[in-house]
């Protein structure tokens, strides 16, 4: 790197910079330390105290006492707990190909085909993203709703009726959640991959129009693979976000009816803060926490190591 | 086809699919504004637009409602938030990128892990931790742990640009007498502009619309934000879906019109490889 600088008469090698860092001065660790103390206070700490805690049972009647690893075993044998797991499945399943699609192809058919009208189409599919998802939430409950709801009386006009509300049928709750959560966040999703596009090198492409790769072909066999690396993050985020989703679950079903759309968010809340059992929120706490990791460590052994969000 | 005809006719067929396809994508906030704008009798009209047009209950909920300090609460979170992540996160990416800090790879890789972390698994340590600091119902007690969750994303846009900035502009300066801090300061944060202003806008959105924890955190009427209030307000107005509507806009409206003012920049911002492809 120094040899970028030539050292001139008069003024000092440029090495001198670095080895005085290598060094690490007393004063340059006062540019982490903001950063480490936030970690340990509220990131560190926390897991440990939930690790802990998973061990106790609590009580208003019994106080608190060790259990081992009873919270566990209460939890596998709960059969909300297996469908928090099939609902986060769908979710993952569902959401994260489906805004990968759509969120490519508007990002496609935006950045390779449009000029003037590119950063209104921009703008105009990210709203929802920047829509407070408690607004989100509300309004497509309206949507939802029996009888006055605009989703029943347009799919009635495709003839598809429907009976009961969608968020309220057993059956129906966590795909019509499912896809509020697809229109809030493709937007993003196309963002993405509009930087992805935008990035593309030129010549590559020009290369592959003079092998004759043209329209769809030029699109799947050239700039798939090239976004290869939009999608591994979109991915990864995706896996994060399917596992921390809670306000539009508590807004609209409240998990209901009956736990059918019970995800781990409204789960560890209501062992938390309404039933008061800590030791069983914070078994929950471990257990979604360990699949995020998990999952996040196969796919960096699947992958690749580098965190694609941020580096190509 | 003729390619002067295809000329035409390409253009045409493409933006008329975008733009239909973004009327679909965008009916549900269409009908949002649609039923906030209607009259009584035509609230529970299960129909995208109905007649006649009234402006009747955004004046009713704006005479009703205290908004004004809602978004103030919103505002106080959300601006500290944003300001000391962008100071925080800078500072550690300066000190792993470009002061090598011995332990800089092994702290990035720890504080990349919190990245991975789901909110939920932290929301009851957080209340417990909040509650024994005395933060509960207070700013403080939001913009603190915002701030340790919105770190990590920040510091790795922030390094991998100040990676790919030259060293010898650092050198230069360190030659010229610089110290790390005004180096920081006077040399890597105007270089980091266009990212510093990708990660504070991203942030801005996020901490603006953050739920979870604003549920937990604040239960004190005169201290909730706007993600917390629509909540009240669908019980407040179950039979009058005008002025719930009318409100939901007024709430949304805000954010949504800071976006559009600052989507060139944020789009510049992950174009200039904020976040890499």
């Amino acid at each position: 790197m120094s040899t970028l600088v030539q050292p001139t008469a008069g003024t000092a090698p440029a090495t001198r910079f670095r080895p005085a860092a290598v060094r690490g001065r007393p004063s340059h660790y006062a540019f982490v330390l903001p950063a480490v103390l936030l970690f340990v206070l509220f990131i560190a700490y926390p897991i440990l105290w939930v690790m802990g805690q998973s061990l106790y049972a609590e009580s208003p009647q019994t106080g608190r006492s060790f259990v081992g690893l009873a919270n566990y075993l209460a939890a596998f044998q709960d059969r909300t707990f297996w469908l928090v797991l099939r609902n986060m499945l769908l979710w993952g399943l569902i959401t994260i190909p489906v805004q990968m699609l759509i969120g490519g192809l508007l990002a496609y058919a935006i950045e390779r085909h449009t000029k003037r009208l590119r950063g209104f189409y921009r703008t105009m599919f990210f709203l929802p993203v920047v829509t407070s998802v408690s607004v989100v939430s509300l309004v497509w409950v309206q949507i939802y709703a029996p009888y006055y709801g605009i989703a029943q009386e347009y799919l009635r006009h495709l003839g598809i009726t429907i009976s009961s509300s969608l968020i309220g049928d057993s059956t129906f709750a966590i795909y019509a959640l499912i896809v509020v959560n697809i229109w809030q966040w493709t937007g993003f999703s196309m963002l993405l991959y509009i930087a992805g596009i935008a990035n593309l090198s030129e010549e590559v492409l020009d290369a592959a129009k003079i092998d004759g790769a043209a329209g769809w072909r030029l699109a799947t066999d050239v700039v798939v693979p090239m976004l290869a690396p939009a999608t591994k993050s979109l991915l990864l985020l995706g896996v994060i976000g399917t596992l921390q989703t809670f306000p539009i679950v508590h807004l609209m079903t409240g998990g209901g009816p009956n736990h059918a759309s019970e995800v781990f968010g409204t789960a560890i809340f209501k062992q938390s803060f309404i039933l008061g059992d800590t030791g069983m929120g914070a078994t929950l706490s471990v257990i979604v926490l360990v699949i995020a990791l998990a999952l996040t460590l196969v796919q960096i052994v699947l992958l690749g190591t580098r965190f694609a969000a941020v580096r190509a | 086809m003729a390619p002067a005809l295809k000329r035409v006719l390409r253009p045409i067929l493409l933006h008329g699919t975008l733009m239909l396809v973004l009327a679909l994508w965008l009916v549900p906030l269409i009908y949002m504004v649609s039923v906030g704008l209607r009259t009584p009798a035509q609230a529970f009209n299960p129909v995208l637009f109905a007649w006649p047009v009234t402006f009747a209950n955004f004046v009713t909920v704006l005479r009703d409602n205290p908004l004004g300090g809602i978004f103030l609460n919103s505002l106080i979170v959300t601006v500290a938030t944003v300001v000391l992540v962008v100071l925080v996160a800078s500072m550690v990416s300066f000190a792993m990128s470009v002061l090598r800090l011995p332990g800089g790879s092994a702290l990035y890789a720890v504080l990349l892990t919190t990245l991975m972390v789901p909110l939920a698994s932290l929301v009851l340590p957080l209340a417990i931790l909040l509650k024994t600091f005395g933060w509960v119902n207070s700013y403080a007690g939001l913009i603190f742990p915002y701030v340790a969750l919105g770190v990590p994303f920040a510091m790795v846009v922030l390094k991998a640009f100040l990676d790919d900035t030259p060293r010898m502009l650092f050198e230069a300066a360190t030659v010229d007498g610089c110290t790390p801090w005004q180096c920081y300061r006077h040399v890597a944060l105007p270089v980091i502009r266009p990212a510093l202003a990708f990660v504070a806008i991203w942030q801005f959105i996020v901490t603006w619309n953050e739920f979870f924890l604003a549920l937990i955190v604040l239960t004190k009427p005169e201290l909730k934000t706007v993600t917390i209030v629509p909540m009240q307000y669908s019980g407040l107005y179950m039979a009058n879906p005008g002025a719930l509507f009318a409100i939901l806009t007024l709430i949304a409206l805000p954010l949504i019109v800071l976006y559009v003012l600052v989507q060139r920049a944020f789009v510049a911002g992950l174009l200039a490889g904020a976040v890499k492809g």
